[in-house]
């Protein structure tokens, strides 16, 4: 009989990384460098020698951090300054901020303030997207980005470390994008609660160790697969509140595709090239626009449902972080092009202050009830 | 007090600002719609009428409009999250309630994210309404300011793309005479402007911070226009006049503060009475002082564009406590009213450790007043006049006078 989990070590990582990290750099004696989400390459960080984590501010009870930020602020920059005003990452040597809200703007400011001890990186992602001048000014900043790094590590690597980088990330990224198909085809063993947190300890761990302790997943078991499901499609910024997915396995919701910064959306573009820097340049641009990107605002709408509808799925959740504008302002127009091509939507606006679990479970079944009802 | 006589002209410089927008087609001139930092020279030097979303949206809330119009853009499903003066202009497009006849419609929608991330989406929704070309110029923000060639190559390539679509709307090119007339009225606005600013350094200060929302809409609207110079001409002389003669804004100035962030539009008179009762001069803002930095120079406007956006106008925290901490010297400040403001996350979300930095450095206190700059269903008008209260009482005490 086998007894070994081979989804809970991902699980211990993703719930709390901060016990693997601190024991990584003690054994390695290299740097950790936080990063806050989206779309800071990590190959960057990387081929600097230290290790890249993602912080993620959701889930995180806020306490300390009320005396910093207003209440009105997303529960991504308040739960973040809380790990760091708890001491959570005292082991980290720097924090990269990318730039994709005012929020972002600021709490950069806020943080070098807070935490002078460690070296902060502003990413500074132009906004328009696939605008030639973008591209090349964006292609200036990672170079920049990356002799900050290599600053903070003190090492001399150069273009030769960062196509290597490039090259393990592809590799995990095709191995995560396996384990969402699997999810696809699969989905009682697969879930999308465990094949998450396989793409969340991706984020928080060394990649080449990530992708060891992935072979060891269940991929040739045979599976016994009951029950049907409604595949769905998810847009928003992270999985919030963490035990979304959970609900949505159990209420039989399949997501099928999701432009969730931590989800598919992280994988679904590999950096291809000779030039890694371009590369990784081409990568950005291609991937799913981020909601603080702008582009054509009718292309861009028109744009989402051509996704929505190549996925296949039945209905669309918003995963609204509460206080995030770009994605108030986005949601109605959104939504409206959805409900003209006969497409049912739900909105949920999360927080990690003030939600209920089970109000939550609610409204997800209610919307099930809906997608189930329109099946032939 | 007798108020400033100048202010008097504000009225029919709107009306003739709004009349003349709502004729341009009739004109053969074209509509803009755009934000502070972007280039208004070179739109009316094209014959392109900037007008102003937000400077609307400030209207209503000033004219206590703003709850006819806000449960519109909510019912179309814009959360009462995002900014007041958003919902505002959507929700005023929505059910035609508008001081203005509402706002021409566009023929470009211009947006330059130096002064927020909010616009832009904003904008967007727009763009989807009137189909119409939208530009960003999108400026990266300099970090603590540090020099980004490579993003001032990015911008100054925005602005001179910017040139050839304003061409493509209008027909016609750009005539250089015409943009250095206009960069030369708008310098003497702005010129005058920062004058009439400066102004409430004087003691007692001839001018309130209340005065100055007031005066806003020329620098906001007409920079480039000869009705923007005549009127700060104007303001300017009266404000000296008094200041020779020691003529306060109010009878007895007693304390001198600061208002930080946008203005609270629809109580401006409550506010300024319940501060004016105690002697409570709000002699400078931050927020007034956005528009004294907006002149450019003839020889290469461009060139001063890029550098306004990304480096003058990038606020950021060790900046802020530099720069309150030097205004607290010159305006001879006893304290800061810090203007907490749900709808402008951008400049309220450092308040907390901007107070407490100001205060360490200078040992002028402050008070964080939490409210919208245009909702009034988000505070609550009472706890608002009683903190001030108790923040007059502590200055009251820190001074020794009864």
């Amino acid at each position: 009989m086998k007894t070994h989990d081979p989804w809970k070590r991902f699980q211990e990582v993703a719930e709390s990384p901060w016990p693997f990290v601190r024991a990584w750099k003690k054994n390695t004696r290299r740097k950790i460098v936080g990063h806050l989400l989206p779309d800071v390459p990590e190959e960057i960080i990387h081929a600097a020698g230290a290790l890249p984590v993602a912080i993620e501010g959701a889930g995180v009870p806020v306490r300390l951090s009320q005396n910093q930020i207003p209440g009105y602020s997303c529960s991504h920059s308040m739960g973040a300054m809380e790990l760091a005003l708890s001491g959570e990452l005292g082991d980290f040597d720097g924090m990269v901020i990318p730039y994709v809200c005012d929020t972002t703007r600021n709490l950069f400011h806020i943080w070098t303030h807070s935490f002078p001890w460690m070296t902060n990186e502003f990413l500074r992602l132009p906004k328009r997207i696939g605008h030639p001048k973008a591209k090349e000014y964006l292609r200036a900043e990672f170079a920049r980005f990356f002799q900050s790094m290599a600053k903070l590590t003190g090492s001399d690597n150069g273009t030769e470390e960062l196509a290597a980088s490039v090259e393990l990330y592809n590799r995990s990224r095709q191995a995560l994008r396996r384990a969402y198909k699997m999810k696809l085809e699969h989905p009682a063993v697969w879930t999308s609660e465990r094949v998450q947190t396989v793409f969340s300890a991706s984020l928080r761990m060394p990649r080449d160790e990530h992708l060891v302790w992935m072979d060891d997943l269940p991929w040739n078991e045979p599976v016994q697969e009951t029950g049907s499901r409604i595949p769905i499609y998810v847009r928003g910024k992270v999985w919030d509140p963490p035990h979304i997915l959970d609900l949505l396995d159990n209420l039989g919701l399949l997501v099928v595709e999701d432009e969730i910064v931590t989800g598919y959306r992280a994988v679904a573009q590999d950096a291809v090239g000779d030039d890694p820097l371009e590369a990784l340049v081409t990568r950005h641009v291609a991937t799913t626009p981020y909601t603080g990107y702008h582009q054509d605002p009718e292309q861009m709408t028109a744009a989402f449902v051509d996704r929505v509808r190549a996925s296949g799925a039945h209905g669309v959740i918003f995963l609204n972080p509460k206080f995030c504008e770009a994605a108030g302002f986005d949601t109605p127009d959104f939504r409206a092009a959805l409900e003209s091509a006969q497409i049912p939507t739900l909105v949920l606006e999360t927080s990690s202050r003030g939600y209920s679990l089970g109000q939550l479970e609610v409204r997800l079944e209610a919307f099930r009830e809906m997608l189930a009802s329109d099946l032939p | 007090m007798d108020p400033i006589r100048a202010l008097k002209q504000i009225k029919q410089i709107t009306t003739e600002y709004f009349t003349s927008a709502h004729m341009a087609k009739h004109n053969k001139k074209f509509i803009a719609y755009c934000n502070v930092f972007t280039p208004v020279e070179i739109l009316y030097a094209m014959d392109m009428i900037p007008v102003y979303p937000e400077n609307h949206a400030a209207i209503l809330g000033a004219r206590k409009m703003s709850p006819e119009v806000l449960p519109a853009a909510e019912a179309m499903g814009y959360s009462m999250d995002l900014c007041s003066y958003s919902r505002c202009d959507i929700g005023s497009i929505k059910t035609g309630v508008s001081p203005t006849w509402g706002l021409p419609k566009p023929d470009l929608l211009l947006v330059c994210n130096a002064q927020c991330g909010t616009l832009t989406k904003w904008v967007e929704v727009l763009g989807r309404m009137y189909h119409v070309p939208m530009v960003l110029i999108d400026v990266p923000h300099s970090g603590s300011g540090e020099q980004d060639t490579a993003a001032e190559r990015y911008v100054r390539s925005q602005l001179e793309e910017l040139v050839e679509i304003v061409q493509r709307v209008t027909g016609a090119p750009l005539d250089p005479d015409k943009l250095r007339e206009t960069i030369r009225l708008s310098r003497k606005a702005s010129d005058l402007w920062t004058r009439m600013l400066e102004l409430g350094a004087m003691k007692p200060s001839p001018i309130t911070v209340f005065d100055q929302f007031v005066s806003m809409f020329p620098i906001v609207s007409q920079r480039g226009t000869q009705a923007a110079v005549d009127f700060y001409g104007a303001m300017v002389e009266e404000l000296e006049d008094r200041v020779a003669r020691g003529v306060g804004a109010l009878e007895n100035e007693r304390f001198r503060l600061f208002w930080d962030n946008l203005p609270i539009w629809p109580e401006l008179r409550r506010l300024s009475d319940v501060l004016e009762k105690r002697g409570a001069s709000v002699v400078t803002s931050i927020y007034t002082w956005a528009w004294g930095k907006l002149a450019v120079d003839e020889s290469d406007p461009l060139a001063d564009y890029t550098e306004q956006y990304l480096y003058t106008f990038n606020l950021h925290l060790a900046r802020r406590i530099d720069l309150y901490s030097e205004m607290a010297k010159q305006y001879q400040l006893d304290g800061f009213l810090y203007h907490s403001n749900r709808s402008c996350k951008y400049i309220s979300q450092d308040i907390p450790l901007l107070r407490a930095a100001v205060a360490e450095k200078t040992g002028v206190p402050g008070v964080i007043l939490e409210a919208d700059h245009n909702d009034p269903r988000l505070y609550t008008m009472e706890l608002l006049e009683r903190q001030i209260e108790s923040f007059l009482d502590l200055l009251t005490a820190q001074k020794g006078t009864g």
